[in-house]
């Protein structure tokens, strides 16, 4: 017998941004119901909860471990309850999570919700966990390392070496923020959209760093369910498939990572995914990008040959990553377009994926999606998991 | 040190580490099985497994492999570090440290550049390796040449007037006598930052080396606002008590001090709205005039704190106390320049339309005064209005204008008067007349 796929085919999603009365609990109720509704199924045929851990709220996250979840929805036919958690990356390890217990047919169907609140945390607690997370506390935090500051580093060092311009990276910015436009559940939604000028007038944070090239925290939540695609296809809905997969690990602290190991793992990452699913690169129709700075974009596309070495640049300057372009890249616009919601940003990528496989995408839809390419990664870039997904045909 | 940094946080196996660096030696892990260089080190050897490690001494020369200025969204207790150099650096041993890059200006440093160990104190247990330029010629000092009070009275080092963020600093401009010192971030209503703290302190200390010029003019650009006071950027690290203190008594104190005893006639003027510390910087002028539609007031009062750049010492010695007091507890930012005047405070001011012109006329006047005649009566009157006895206060007054008759500016005029002297009477005449108001 085949191998059951793994088939998202419900999602719920609430606006990213910051709304003093929404709590957390409001939003896990919104998007946990509104998945349950889209997929079609009963609240009831939900067999297990695998939940996004939470970055920097341990109260909730302590509130879920325990089981919370299933009680406050009254999920009566719930089997399992977890938390899974690889920083940016949990989204994935809660889907592979997902798909062995529908695999070894414990369960069915599988909610999978994310939801963090940044703004009720005080900011010194904030700034506090962004410059311990992925920063070795004995040789690196003692400096003043900061989240932007490693990126900041690793940013100088890829323009260094590539050739790629201040213009061109602010480009990046441009080219997320044209999809975070069009995305109602961005916090950019119906912005306008910053020009090179502008992004690079915004004040230096970590240089060659700017603040438009930082991500901006905010408050968000998505759910999704998720079941086999043989079920999802004999129920007759939209679904987003997944035909391959493929994971590498780096290092958990930039100091002690190297270039070379991260662009070999890109790129047989990529190629594993890839073959598994049977494609080539040439076959996907959307790159979904997560890598929450503009650095990561250019540094995949052309490690993958998207594009000539050094050429990436241009690649977004020139559109092509835009909306209607012929590459399309990033379609909720990463953590820079969406908001940075923690570890909910690859919640929101996944969620976007699947949207444009069901067709559900609306002004971001891209025309006549087959397979999307999506990556997500954790920590300051521990790791890399390559996912390819189909329609379900 | 002045106020909690983060220490390593130390391993049973890293110990050996940190102690060496408090010798001043910078060790790298070395497993004696695999002859593996180890960073991070680690209890057993990453590559083999091997227990058997050992520690050699690094030569502490590195190559600069990727560096960030950090400048903004740091935690409290670095902001006081502002701006600070991070590093990535690759030593000569094979392995690559994360570190500081010290004693060199952020200009200067380049991708590649050669770098040597020091070491900064962190505590008794350890000192953090840092690294600064091999070549010596782009240190800014040695640290063991560091004398923090002596350079204090000098501008800062690697700041100069065309590398100001957040002031514009021009000589000339209304008469050529004068200077202007405009606050910088219209955007921001020209609210105080550290960065504004530090070259307001630079361009008062800068412009006493100016000798032909009198007088300095302090305005805010843009005319939404002369100031609104402190940054509200700053507020997240002044959750911290050190830095709080810091706040007020480094950058606070020396930005009034950098005005009071900087020897030229400081001219405020004041343009939209005058705030909080944006007052206080004014209460530290000379001179304040004000265009009639600016609003002013102090709010400190209404987070449940008080004016801390002075203000509540320098409104009740500046006008009558029981109103300086209501402006304090009041917390009011509307007062208008004109009821400020009526109050006591302010110079003078001046129709909206006026403004400018009227302006422009008081510092032309005052600009064209001896540049010593100036710097003497700024301070004999500081030292009389700091309140002491009239037999002193009249003393210094002697004394003061007995030492200008006889610099060498007044004398030369006194030459030309014992050759014809009708001829200089009549220049002085006319002198006296371009000094009035009506003409
Ligand atoms: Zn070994």
């Amino acid at each position: 017998m085949e191998k059951q796929r793994l088939a998202i085919i419900g999602t719920g999603e609430v606006p990213t941004g910051t709304y003093p009365d929404r709590s957390q609990w409001d939003i896990i109720y919104e998007t946990c119901i509104s998945a349950v509704r889209d997929a079609g199924i009963d609240k009831n045929d939900v067999e297990a909860v695998i939940t996004v851990a939470p970055q920097a709220q341990p109260q909730l996250t302590a509130e879920i471990s325990f089981g919370k979840i299933p009680e406050e929805l009254g999920l009566k036919g719930c089997k399992d309850s977890c938390i899974c958690n690889a920083g940016g990356a949990s989204t994935s390890n809660c889907l592979r999570l997902a798909e062995q217990l529908i695999e070894s047919g414990q369960a069915k169907f599988v909610l999978i919700p994310h939801v963090t609140v940044h703004s009720t945390i005080p900011l010194p607690d904030l700034i506090n966990f962004f410059a311990k997370a992925g920063i070795d506390l004995q040789w690196e935090y003692p400096y003043g390392t900061t989240y932007n500051g490693v990126i900041a580093m690793m940013t100088r060092r890829y323009m260094h070496e590539s050739g790629t311009t201040e213009e061109e990276m602010a480009s990046v910015v441009v080219s997320l923020r044209k999809w975070a436009t069009l995305d109602p559940n961005s916090i950019f939604y119906g912005k306008e959209v910053p020009t090179i000028e502008k992004v690079l007038s915004s004040g230096m944070v970590s240089s060659p760093l700017h603040k438009r090239e930082c991500n901006v925290l905010a408050d968000g939540g998505a759910a999704m369910v998720v079941t086999s695609a043989e079920i999802a296809k004999q129920m007759g809905c939209p679904a987003a498939v997944k035909l391959g997969e493929s994971t590498r690990y780096f290092s958990a602290f930039t100091t002690t990572r190297s270039t070379e190991d991260v662009k070999n793992g890109f790129l047989q990452g990529t190629n594993d995914a890839l073959n598994a699913a049977g494609l080539t690169k040439e076959d996907i129709d959307i790159w979904n990008m997560y890598l929450a700075y503009p650095v990561g974009h250019p540094m995949f596309m052309e490690t993958i040959g998207l594009c000539e070495p050094g050429q990436a640049g241009k690649m977004f300057m020139e559109g092509h990553t835009w909306p209607g372009g012929k590459l399309p890249w990033a379609t909720i616009g990463d953590a820079i377009g969406r908001g940075h919601t923690g570890s909910g940003v690859s919640m929101a990528t996944y969620v976007e994926t699947a949207r444009q496989l069901m067709g559900k995408a609306d002004a971001k839809q891209v025309a006549d999606v087959n397979y999307i390419f999506q990556n997500t990664s954790g920590g300051s870039g521990m790791n890399f998991i390559a996912t390819v997904w189909g329609r379900n045909i | 040190m002045e106020m909690q940094k983060p220490i390593p946080v130390i391993q049973p196996w890293t110990k050996e580490f940190w102690k060496a660096t408090k010798q001043g030696k910078l060790l790298v892990q070395h497993c004696k099985d695999c002859n593996a260089n180890i960073f991070f080190p680690k209890k057993v050897c990453p590559k083999c497994w091997s227990e058997n490690l050992t520690w050699i001494e690094s030569s502490g020369k590195a190559v600069v492999y990727t560096y960030t200025a950090m400048l903004d969204m740091v935690e409290p207790k670095f902001m006081g570090d502002l701006p600070y150099v991070i590093a990535m650096v690759d030593l000569e041993e094979g392995i690559r440290m994360t570190t500081r890059i010290v004693n060199c200006n952020q200009d200067d440093i380049k991708i590649g550049m050669n770098v040597e160990v020091v070491f900064e104190e962190v505590s008794p247990e350890c000192s953090l390796p840092v690294f600064q330029p091999a070549d010596e010629s782009l240190r800014l000092a040695s640290p063991d040449q560091g004398d923090d009070t002596a350079v204090a009275a000098e501008p800062e080092k690697g700041m100069s007037p065309e590398n100001y963020q957040t002031i514009l600093y021009e000589i000339g401009g209304i008469c050529g006598g004068e200077c202007t010192i405009t606050l910088n971030r219209p955007d921001k209503y020209n609210a105080i930052n550290r960065q504004m703290a530090a070259e307001l302190i630079d361009a008062f200390r800068r412009v006493r080396n100016e000798p032909s010029i009198g007088v300095v003019v302090l305005a805010g650009a843009g005319g939404k606002a002369f100031c609104t006071g402190g940054d509200l950027e700053i507020f997240p690290s002044l959750a911290e008590h050190q830095n709080s203190l810091n706040w007020l008594s480094h950058e606070g104190l020396d930005v009034q001090r950098a005005i009071t005893s900087c020897e030229k006639v400081v001219i405020c003027k004041i343009n939209g709205h005058c705030l909080a510390g944006g007052l206080e910087i004014a209460l530290a002028c000379d001179l304040i005039y004000a265009r009639e539609s600016a609003k002013m007031g102090t709010t400190e009062i209404n987070m449940g704190i008080l004016p801390g750049w002075g203000g509540t010492a320098r409104l009740p010695r500046s006008m009558p106390i029981f109103r300086a007091r209501e402006i304090i507890f009041s917390g009011r930012k509307d007062y208008t320049a004109k009821e400020m005047y009526d109050m006591g405070l302010l110079t003078r001011v001046f129709k909206d339309e006026d403004f400018e012109s009227e302006f422009e006329k008081v510092v032309k006047n005052i600009a064209a005064k001896k540049p010593i005649a100036l710097r003497m009566g700024k301070e004999v009157m500081a030292r009389s209005a700091d309140g002491c006895d009239m037999e002193t206060a009249l003393a210094v007054e002697r004394n003061g204008i007995q030492w200008l008759t006889y610099s060498p500016d007044i004398q030369a005029v006194m030459d030309q008067f014992r050759a014809s002297p009708d001829k200089l009477t009549q220049q002085q005449k006319q002198q006296n007349i371009r000094s009035d108001v009506k003409k």
